[in-house]
């Protein structure tokens, strides 16, 4: 299991989730230790999404406990957890339409930005360093994924394996102590996912701890520190990629054969 | 106790024909999801053919009436297969309400152009002779009214319910791609669902002109009443929409003989607020609501309008150059006039764009806001002689005031139910704008307004009114163009598409609505307080819903979400009747089929068209790989 040395940033507890009848969560518990990539893993319907929806409070839980570094986002808004520094993407890319490739990772900026409306309209000092800061951020990061030719094209207009990078970066540029991914490679083909492993991989190095969603797994076996495996609402095992990869209830989980 | 039985019978009258109007809002909503306020326009289209096929061919008033419904359905049909079936599929859906305003005012124009502003009755269908029973009156019409909603209330059920073609119907309203899969027509079947509710409008125009007159105007009061009923007993149901239509006429009736009629409608409006805030799925709950929320992707197909930093600051020179020496080679007055209007009305927009263009909240009660820096400007200036600047702060306070209020209660309404209340919100102001007489002055209006001065410089005359208002439109750019292009403009674009998303990255989605919209009503505010002190008189009508739904005609057609595009919208409607004289009688027909185009082939508007030609035209002359607009400076 889990080295008690690191610290704890995300600390979920005895999280159950109910839609009417349906137990989509049953009492899932686990820590995400700082600094690290977390993945959490499971077929379809074992309710991983709904993992993250309930920790960002898209729908609150029927019982249990989230903690941020300690603080419990249990009855915080969408708004509150985003700016305690968890931010999460969306499993289909969800880039803005009618604004620029450079405005979608430049939106992303928010909840860091200090200026004021009153800075904005007059065009104040504040307010134009930091627009400077944020166009120098977000041209860094653009150049980093290669969309920096991209940056005045409509956002929509990308293929979808790039509006996937822009939501990882426009994450990004928000300075998340946390960062969940739901499903970032769905929908890639081989080449981008690879391009996302190293972009994924750098991110967390940089420091930002990531927890995220997926299917791939070649994907997760290559990047992940640390896999949680998800049946049927349940949380079935945890631990490294090549341990987990074994394990005869995992194999039994995806392939659907009985103990 | 027989003058309220009295009072109660025309009320029920009344609400048949609210009744009826709203069976066909809830018939075309359940099917399409849309709320089509051309509703009233077949309504009152119907009863004027009937009139003609009765007063002008002689033909026996039954006839008539059958004629009226039938041309009435080929006119529905022509426009649903012209706009509104394209338009849905090529329309955001919050502007679908808009396109279906544009469709109201294109038959109150055509119907303008053919009968005239006269009005118009239609005999009683079988003499004039009332029923006496126990004391009370009823006129004999009142039994057509009451037979016809009820067969059309049978009829609609045993149609939907009993048919291949209502289950087809119900299919698509349930989930139209399941229903196209299965083979079934959706646009087929929202035609038809248009179509049956323009024939079930005209004949609520036609039961009900006997013992109302019926003018070409009358439609938008049609539709805007239907609208209520609908909302208060629950859009989408059939038994919500008799019932709020019953309830309302009551209402209606009872207000008018015990209150005043000049507040009848304010009080149906008070109805609406307070059951939209205590229920917002109205009485009936239909226990399904469609999703106001789902990403439209697909429908925000527009190109993006960006102009390069060079290429803004050469046109924007040019742009101010032309501005400032306008009024020298301007020939007449009347031209200069207008130009004033057009920079007042450009003020209003301004609001109107950061609220709908940018954020993409629709708001249908601009005018309202309008309204209230006007009177309240004009009321201080007549009555206590304060001077203008502090009148238009006093009215900007006054419609902030009400815009936070406003957001407030509606700030847990989405999509279509927010522009239902701002909707709401105007026709109140509309109302009590008649009905204040001691401080607006009435239907006649409030006259006597001084023109606006700063100490002693005064601006009676139409060329300092020009500078005035040129000054005020360069520092309101300035000031939005900082904002716009910065963090607010930023967030207000996320929310525009995506409000959850927008939430995720920490966009505080209701914070940043209430300043959108706050924003607009003190943009709106101003400009009525300008437009009051320009004509030195205000009246309902200059600041009345028409005036609303013409403001975003201005905007749709000018470029939303550009923040200079409404000018040339506000610049076109304004300046052509007032170039050609002869074209004004067209003005509301054209309002309508110009916001219609628009919205299906061009929805980036005038300003964005002009771009893109400049675009293409460059790429055609020059073959450098192209970067941006003008990039290089060369014209």
């Amino acid at each position: 299991m889990m080295q008690n040395t690191q610290a704890v940033l995300l600390e979920v507890k005895n999280l159950t989730k109910n839609f009417g009848g349906l137990q989509a969560i049953n009492d899932v518990s686990f820590v995400v230790p700082e600094g690290k990539l977390i993945a959490l893993i499971g077929p379809n319907g074992a309710g991983k999404t709904t993992v993250f929806n309930v920790i960002s409070n898209l729908f609150p839980a029927s019982s249990g406990d989230v903690l941020l570094a300690g603080k419990s986002l249990v009855g915080l808004s969408p708004v509150q957890i985003a700016s305690l520094g968890l931010i999460r993407t969306f499993q289909s890319a969800r880039v803005f339409p009618g604004m620029t490739v450079l405005e979608n990772v430049m939106v992303g900026r928010h909840r860091m930005m200090r200026s004021n409306l009153f800075d904005q309209m007059f065009w104040l000092p504040r307010n134009r360093r930091a627009e400077a800061d944020i166009y120098a951020r977000a041209g860094a990061l653009l150049d980093i994924v290669g969309l920096q030719q991209f940056r005045d094209s409509h956002a929509i207009d990308l293929p979808m394996g790039a509006q996937k990078m822009l939501e990882v970066i426009r994450a990004v540029v928000a300075c998340p102590k946390i960062l969940l991914l739901d499903e970032p490679a769905a929908g890639l083909n081989d080449a981008e996912t690879a391009d996302l492993a190293g972009l994924l991989r750098a991110i967390c190095d940089s420091g930002i701890t990531i927890m995220l969603v997926e299917h791939n797994m070649p994907l997760v076996m290559g990047i992940a520190d640390e896999v949680l495996v998800m049946e049927t609402g349940r949380l079935i095992m945890s631990g490294k990629p090549h341990i987990v990869q074994r394990d005869p209830r995992v194999i039994a989980a995806y392939l659907g054969m009985e103990g | 106790m027989v003058e309220a039985v009295q009072i109660g019978l025309g009320g029920i009258l009344q609400g048949c024909t609210y009744a009826l109007l709203a069976l066909g809002f809830s018939l075309v909503f359940r099917v399409t999801g849309v709320i089509n306020l051309a509703q009233g326009g077949f309504c009152i289209l119907g009863a004027l053919l009937a009139h003609s096929f009765q007063a002008e061919f002689g033909w026996p008033i039954l006839l008539a009436a059958a004629g009226g419904i039938a041309v009435t359905a080929m006119v529905a049909a022509v426009l649903g297969a012209l706009v509104f079936v394209p338009g849905l599929s090529r329309v955001a859906h919050g502007n679908m309400l808009m396109l279906t305003a544009g469709l109201l005012a294109l038959l109150t124009g055509a119907i303008l152009l053919i009968w005239g502003s006269q009005p118009y009755a239609l005999p009683p269908f079988s003499g004039d002779q009332p029923a006496v029973l126990f004391g009370i009156t009823l006129p004999t019409q009142g039994f057509w009214i009451i037979g016809s909603m009820v067969s059309i209330v049978l009829a609609l059920w045993w149609l939907l319910h009993k048919t291949n073609i209502g289950r087809a119907l119900r299919a698509c309203s349930e989930n139209p791609a399941a229903a196209a899969l299965m083979g079934i027509s959706v646009p087929g079947m929202t035609l038809l669902s248009f179509i049956l509710a323009a024939m079930i409008g005209a004949t609520a125009g036609i039961v009900i002109a006997p013992i109302t007159s019926l003018q070409f105007d009358t439609g938008s009061l049609f539709s805007i009443m239907g609208f209520i009923a609908v909302a208060i007993g629950g859009v989408g149901s059939f038994p919500g929409a008799v019932a709020g239509g019953l309830l309302l006429g009551l209402a209606n009736q009872f207000a008018t003989a015990y209150v005043s009629s000049l507040f009848s409608s304010a009080l149906s409006v008070g109805l609406l607020l307070a059951i939209l805030i205590w229920r917002p799925s109205g009485l009936f709950n239909v226990g399904k609501t469609r999703r106001q929320d789902v990403r439209e992707e697909a429908r925000v197909q527009k190109g993006l309008i960006r102009i390069a930093r060079q290429a803004a600051w050469i046109w924007g020179g040019l742009g101010l150059v032309l501005a400032f020496t306008l009024p020298l080679w301007l020939p007449g007055g009347s031209l200069l006039s207008s130009l004033n209007i057009t920079g007042i009305l450009f003020i209003a927009l301004i609001g109107l764009n950061i609220l709908s263009g940018y954020a993409g909240q629709v708001s249908l009660g601009q005018a309202g806001f309008m309204a209230i820096g006007g009177y309240t400007a004009g009321w201080l200036a007549v009555q206590y002689n304060v001077a203008p600047i502090l009148g238009v702060l006093a009215g900007t306070l006054i419609s902030l005031i009400c815009a936070v209020i406003l957001a407030l209660i509606t700030m847990r309404l989405r999509g279509l139910y927010l522009a239902l209340a701002t909707l709401a919100f105007g026709l109140m102001i509309d109302s009590l704008a008649v009905g204040l007489d001691d401080i607006t002055g009435g239907p006649s209006g409030l006259t006597g307004i001084p023109s606006f001065s700063i100490g002693g410089l005064d601006f009676s005359s139409p060329l300092r009114m020009y500078y005035l208002i040129l000054g005020i439109i360069l520092v309101s750019l300035f000031l939005m163009a900082g904002a716009l292009r910065s963090d607010f403009g930023r967030a207000l674009q996320a929310i525009r598409t995506d409000q959850t998303a927008a939430a995720a990255l920490g966009i505080n989605v209701p914070m940043y609505k209430l300043a959108a919209f706050a924003i607009s009503a003190v943009f709106a505010s101003l400009a009525g307080s300008l437009y009051a002190f320009d004509f030195n008189y205000l009246s309902p009508e200059m600041v009345g819903t028409t005036r609303s739904f013409e403001l975003v005609t201005m905007m749709v057609i000018g470029g939303e979400g550009i923040l200079l595009g409404p000018l040339l919208g506000s610049g076109l409607l304004t300046m052509l009747p007032t170039m050609f004289e002869a074209l004004s009688v067209y003005k509301t027909f054209a309002n309508g089929a110009l916001l219609a185009f628009f919205f299906l082939y061009l929805p980036e508007g005038m300003f964005g068209g002009l771009v893109r030609a400049f675009r293409v035209i460059k790429n055609r002359v020059g073959h450098r790989p192209k970067r941006s607009l003008l990039h290089e400076g060369r014209v």
